[in-house]
């Protein structure tokens, strides 16, 4: 038997989780140790992911697939494996839960529940991306929603418990649209199958009817984890009231999920239902970018702020897919990287001054930058990078988003270009704002960042340069996987 | 004697034992009554065991089983009723509704 | 074989800057500024080294080098597979003069602020960024590769928006940066649609490969004509053209030593080194030429027009910028490849002189306001000596440096329209009147506010022999390059795109030329008589005659003040923005949020509240009445019937049962 390399990324936070639980409540060093334990071997096993995948080869790689369910009428496989569209996104999980858990080490109360909720969150969103078993890809994908509930729950802000249920009661109604358009795919099936990759090559006996059904019911499920207009107010809520690690692993890796579940299921299955619903999804990405733009603008809450620049980044996503090329399909994927890390490093730092102002409220600053110049630097370094400074990591990929929709959409790509400058308006106004200018005396003695946060930001900030300036890194890792998925219906 | 004479016999002391018992007005003697019941389901073991399956002994070990389940139960039915007696100072059943619903 | 190295020279200025930024600490007298310095030295040998190979014909230009930056899957002639994005270095003529040109100027700026920013509080920071814009700059002249001048351009922007907005305890300088980054980045927006048809089209980002793609008529002419207007609205941004003019006035709010390297060598010259960079677009389309052209042409006019009025010495300068800028680009849009770029070349000897020698004074009376000041040629007399040779240069007086490179692009405008000629002829005579205006309003006479004069002081040797320097180049290099077409045949070495389309031009319009000789002393007597009228108005004591001029023209005067309102029309370009995000987000919070996503629960919550007194009222009484029935009306009558308590009569009942039983079977 093969290493099963993904089995433990997949499963160290799951024992870290219930090594969590056995340990005793006031031993806090023990469950900060376990927790973090558990999370940074995942990651160190996803860095030897990283440089164990194999570039030059489109197919599934690292595959585990064992008997689970194997009952008469039903079989179920736990078949597992990664190509170069999720194995991108695994290390990414991993990395951001990392640093997530080290963000949240500041949390005071029920800090043993929170940690176990945390791996546990961890766990569903690693098999999310890696299952290649349709029963067991929803499982992992439920099983997001309930950490995600307690966590924005119990340790949110003023209005956690609307945020949650909320988020609880949209996601849940999605994955109901998407469970549905699980089994209409089995039964369609011939043997009926779970397994993804064998759904995939059965398109060609699907009805275009029936394929615009399951379209339509696989895309409820995921717009609203992208969010695409117009699921997406329960972005905001969600990631104000959400601790700032939370919203952090929020926007950096649930978002994914929806962009991945377009891309692995609307496009790879339904290719029929996908090419009638183009026309509909480019639309919703240009108001994704321009009017996620305008509303972040119109912001005075920080983290209001980034989480509508999510929504706008986000559109960048859905455009390239509807631009249904290999550069497109190469920039969504890179894209959902960088604003990974980007979006990651901004919450994070909106965090920071939360901590110490206890307001997010963008007037109430000025001058902050001479005052605290480390903070202002990453800040502002973040800035630029989420809109798009060329450099950073935002540009290539955005980049690659507008090329690869481009030749299709020309008119709906220059429309989305002015994303673009409004982004870059509402971040600068907010630097503006908030780091320039007069100091503002109320915040006197502020103090600058300490350690635990520069540790949790500044991996960041090196990899949002570092993969400006070296996209290789990240790109060569999906091309092979891209051009064969562009390559699919030619 | 054939098999029938037992069991007649069985039945004459069955009935007697279920006259007596749902017409005594006494729980000493109902409790007897119901011991003659015993008995003619006794005889009707031995009997049958000795006619039908002359070769095993079930139908006599089950004889002895029965005896001591009723010596067991007129112990039982005897320490109720001298706590009822204590309790209530009665022993006549038509004094005694506590089952009523 | 210096050429070799020519990736350099970007490098080491940005090297430099990281070092500078992130090595030491934050004092006084930091010494990590020559780190700077020393890097920028470099940079300009290599550059200098790269200039003398290519012109002793040791060098081949151009000089092409590149190395793998990154492959992305691409469907290219519409089939998926992998495309390796190239980067490296591209060396023709014009990108060895910027080179010099922009090393030069940056190195003499760096050195010029080690006097002028003396005691700053982020005196390390100013040099970290200054390198970095040179870096930057230096990326985008270098650079072969579309994508990589992109990426540089938007470099620039940033760090002039750390320059504009360095001293950002202040009020204005945050804005300043702001609209200067967004301004431009308005006119970025246009290149990056160029660049998506670029790439859409022509399927590569290498210049040169661009070049014979567009030079063997494989793009159609609609698209090249587009990407022509994309390239040509981020030149706008970048150079400052109309109508995007307005970030540079305001610009201003940075240290003067970075206004001089914003209008001499970075940022601005970079829109016009663009439009000569990729020339090849713009010759496969007339119409884009004839859009640069004009746009080169009302940029220069409006701004030349509107340095007349400004009181503060580094707005008239900024605008006589722009009205260059213009000068230059309409010399590119008629056909005048060598006489653009020449005009950036001696351009940005003598504004850089200019800028700084501005920034002597300023550095000598504390205020930017040209009323408070006056006589000042006593007190600072090499200031003023080499201001006057850079005011002469700007005037286009001979021999000095823009006589030579403004007359040529007179000449070449008078082959293309005589309309536009007329209008460049008097827009550079205004260019005579503004610069005068200021060397008189600032040296002439007697000091107006004595106060701030007399205690002026001529500034240290470190400012001052940068200061000689420009002059010197601003007197010479003008004469020098044109010399035997020595510029012309430089820039146009390696079959540069433009040259090869100027020769064509020339046979063409043999027959319609003007006299060189009549051009050059017709513009000199003109410029020499707008001089004569700004020493009439400017020069007194006071300036009653330029007030009641003034007076007579108000409107006119107003409408200049207030720059034609541009600045209004864009602020409130902005200010609709605004309105439209607060329209935006209040129909996502009230009417997407409420009625369609609330809506929603709250339409579950109807349907739950009805199917509750569904419950309630049908299936829960059924429930109860069931249970009353078998309660209440059956089981009490039944009850008091049979279940007396007396255990005989159960035991009857059992006997019956039991007797039944047996007896039915």
């Amino acid at each position: 038997m093969e290493f099963p390399l993904l089995s433990l990324i997949t499963f160290i936070p799951l024992a870290g989780a219930l090594a969590v639980l056995c340990l005793p409540k006031d031993s806090r060093r023990a469950i900060e140790a376990a927790a973090l334990a558990a999370s940074a071997v995942s990651f160190a096993l996803s860095v030897w992911l990283y440089f164990a995948f194999d570039r030059s080869t489109a197919a599934m790689q690292f595959v585990e697939r064992h008997a689970w369910i194997a009952a008469d009428a039903v079989k179920v496989d736990y078949y597992l494996g990664v190509d170069g569209l999720s194995a991108p996104l695994v290390i990414l999980t991993t990395l951001m839960s990392l640093i997530a858990l080290i963000a949240s080490l500041g949390i005071k109360e029920r800090f043993k529940e929170y940690c176990f909720w945390f791996l546990i969150l961890e766990v569903g969103m690693l098999g999310v991306f890696e299952s290649l078993d349709f029963f067991l890809f929803y499982v992992f994908w439920e099983i997001t929603l309930v950490p995600m509930y307690f966590l924005i729950g119990i340790w949110g802000g003023p209005q956690k418990e609307y945020a949650a249920i909320k988020f609880f009661l949209y996601t849940l109604a999605g994955s109901v649209f998407m469970l549905l358009g699980i089994l209409a795919l089995y039964f369609k099936a011939d043997p009926h199958t779970f397994d993804m990759l064998a759904l995939m090559k059965i398109h060609g006996t699907l009805s275009f009817r029936f394929q615009v059904l399951a379209f339509l019911a696989f895309y409820f499920g995921f717009a609203i984890k992208v969010p695409a207009f117009p699921f997406h107010t329960w972005l905001p809520l969600a990631h104000v009231e959400a601790p700032t690690a939370i919203s952090v692993i929020l926007a950096a890796v649930l978002l994914k999920m929806g962009v991945y579940g377009i891309l692995r299921v609307n496009y790879c299955m339904l290719p029929l239902g996908f090419e009638w619903f183009l026309p509909i999804l480019v639309l919703i990405a240009v108001i994704n970018i321009v009017y996620g733009a305008l509303c972040a603008m119109a912001q005075n809450d920080m983290k209001k702020m980034v989480a509508y620049s999510s929504i706008n980044h986000m559109g960048y996503c859905l455009l390239a897919i509807a631009g249904v090329s290999a550069t497109g399909f190469s920039g969504a994927a890179f894209q959902m990287i960088n604003h990974g890390i980007i979006t990651g490093a901004l919450f994070l730092l909106v965090g920071v001054v939360y901590d110490r102002a206890h307001t997010r409220d963008i007037g109430a600053f000025g001058g902050l930058a001479a005052k605290v110049p480390v903070f202002a630097g990453l800040m502002s370094l973040s800035c630029f990078a989420s809109l798009g400074l060329p450099g950073m990591a935002g540009f290539i990929s955005e980049f690659l988003c507008f090329l690869g929709a481009f030749p299709r959409w020309k008119i709906y790509t220059a429309v989305s270009v002015l994303g673009v400058i409004i982004t870059a308006a509402f971040f600068l106004r907010m630097i503006e704002k908030v780091f320039l200018g007069p100091l503002n005396k109320r915040w006197a003695d502020l103090p600058d960042m300490n350690t635990r946060e520069l540790v949790s930001v500044v991996p960041l900030a090196i990899l949002m340069v570092a993969l400006g300036i070296w996209p290789k890194w990240a790109l060569d890792m999906m091309n092979t996987t891209m051009v064969s998925l562009a390559g699919l219906f030619k | 004697m054939t098999l029938a004479h037992y069991i007649a016999l069985g039945a004459v002391l069955f009935v007697i034992g279920i006259f007596g018992a749902l017409t005594r007005r006494s729980v000493i003697g109902i409790l007897m009554s119901i011991e003659l019941m015993f008995n003619a389901a006794n005889i009707n073991l031995a009997a049958f065991n000795r006619y039908l399956h002359p070769e095993g002994v079930a139908g006599q070990a089950f004889a002895l089983f029965i005896m001591t389940v009723a010596a067991a139960e007129v112990v039982v039915g005897l320490a109720l009723v001298l706590a009822i007696y204590r309790n209530w100072d009665k022993t006549y059943m038509e004094n005694i509704n506590l089952l009523k619903g | 074989m210096m050429i070799e190295n020519v990736w350099l020279v970007p490098l080491l200025p940005l090297a430099a800057s990281l070092v500078i930024l992130f090595g030491g600490r934050e004092r006084e007298d930091s010494p990590m500024p020559f780190v700077g310095i020393a890097a920028m030295a470099a940079s300009l040998y290599i550059s200098l080294a790269v200039i003398f190979d290519a012109a002793t014909g040791a060098a081949a230009l151009p000089f092409e080098k590149e190395w793998l930056w990154y492959s992305f899957a691409a469907n290219l002639g519409g089939q998926p597979s992998i495309f390796e994005m190239r980067a490296g270095v591209l060396i023709d003529g014009a990108a060895a003069v910027m080179l010099g040109v922009v090393c030069l100027v940056s190195l003499l700026v760096q050195i010029y602020s080690l006097g002028y920013m003396h005691g700053d509080r982020k005196f390390k920071r100013y040099f970290a960024y200054i390198s970095f814009f040179t870096a930057s700059m230096l990326g985008l002249v270098v650079s072969n590769n579309l994508i990589v001048v992109f990426a540089c351009w938007e470099l620039v922007g940033v760090s002039s928006y750390l320059l504009i907005g360095f001293w950002f305890e202040k009020e204005a300088p945050p804005y300043a940066a702001k609209k200067a980054f967004i301004t431009t980045k308005l006119g970025d927006l246009g290149f990056f649609l160029a660049l998506l048809l670029i790439f859409t089209y022509a399927g590569s980002y290498n210049l040169v490969r661009l070049k014979e793609t567009v030079e063997m008529g494989y793009l159609p002419p609609m698209v090249l004509t587009l990407i022509g207007l994309g390239l040509l609205c981020g030149a706008a941004g970048k150079s400052a053209q109309a109508p995007l003019f307005i970030w540079l006035p305001d610009a201003m709010e940075g240290p003067t030593p970075v206004s001089a390297l914003i209008h001499a060598a970075t940022m601005v010259a970079a829109g016009i080194y663009l439009v000569a960079r990729c020339y090849f677009f713009f010759l496969a389309s007339p119409i884009a030429m004839e859009t640069v052209a004009w746009a080169g042409l009302i940029t220069a006019f409006l701004a030349g027009s509107m340095a007349l009025v400004p009181y503060d010495i580094k707005r008239v300068l900024a605008f006589s910028t722009v009205s260059q800028l213009g000068f230059m680009m309409c010399a590119l849009g008629v056909g005048g490849y060598t006489a653009g770029l020449f005009h950036l070349t001696t351009h940005a000897f003598f504004k850089a002189l200019l800028f700084l020698g501005a920034g002597s004074v300023i550095h000598a009376v504390h205020t930017n306001d040209m009323r408070s000041m006056g006589g000042l040629s006593k007190r600072m007399p090499w200031t003023f000596l080499t201001m006057t040779v850079g005011c002469l240069a700007l005037a286009g007086i001979p021999p000095f440096a823009g006589f030579f490179s403004k007359d040529q692009i007179l000449e070449k405008v008078f082959e293309h329209s005589p309309v536009m000629f007329a209008v460049l002829v008097f827009t550079a005579c205004l260019t005579a009147f503004y610069t005068f205006r200021m060397l008189f309003l600032t040296f002439w006479g007697d000091g107006r506010d004595h106060h701030r004069v007399d205690h002026a002081e001529e500034s240290g040797a470190v400012m001052t022999v940068p200061l000689m320097i420009l002059a010197a180049l601003s007197l010479v290099s003008g004469w020098a390059l044109e010399h035997g077409h020595a510029f012309a045949s430089f820039v146009g070495s390696g079959g540069a795109a433009g040259h090869a389309a100027e020769a064509a031009g020339h046979a063409a319009a043999a027959g319609h030329a003007i006299n060189p000789m009549v051009l050059a002393a017709g513009v000199t007597a003109g410029a020499c008589f707008f001089i004569a009228l700004a020493y009439s108005l400017y020069a007194g004591r006071d300036f009653s005659r330029a007030q009641r001029l003034k007076s007579l023209f108000q409107p006119v005067f107003d409408l200049l003040e207030k720059r034609y309102g541009f600045d209004a029309f864009f602020l409130g370009l902005v200010d609709l923005a605004d309105r439209i995000a607060v329209l935006c987000r209040w129909v996502d919070i009230e009417v997407i949020d409420k009625v369609f996503v609330d809506g929603w629960g709250l339409l579950c919550r109807v349907a739950a509240e009805i199917s509750h007194l569904f419950d309630a009222l049908f299936v829960d009484q059924a429930v109860d009445g069931c249970g009353y029935v078998s309660r209440d009306i059956a089981g009490r009558g039944l009850r008091s019937l049979i279940a007396r308590g007396q255990v005989q009569e159960y035991m009857l009942y059992l006997a019956v049962g039991v007797s039944l039983f047996a007896i039915l079977k």
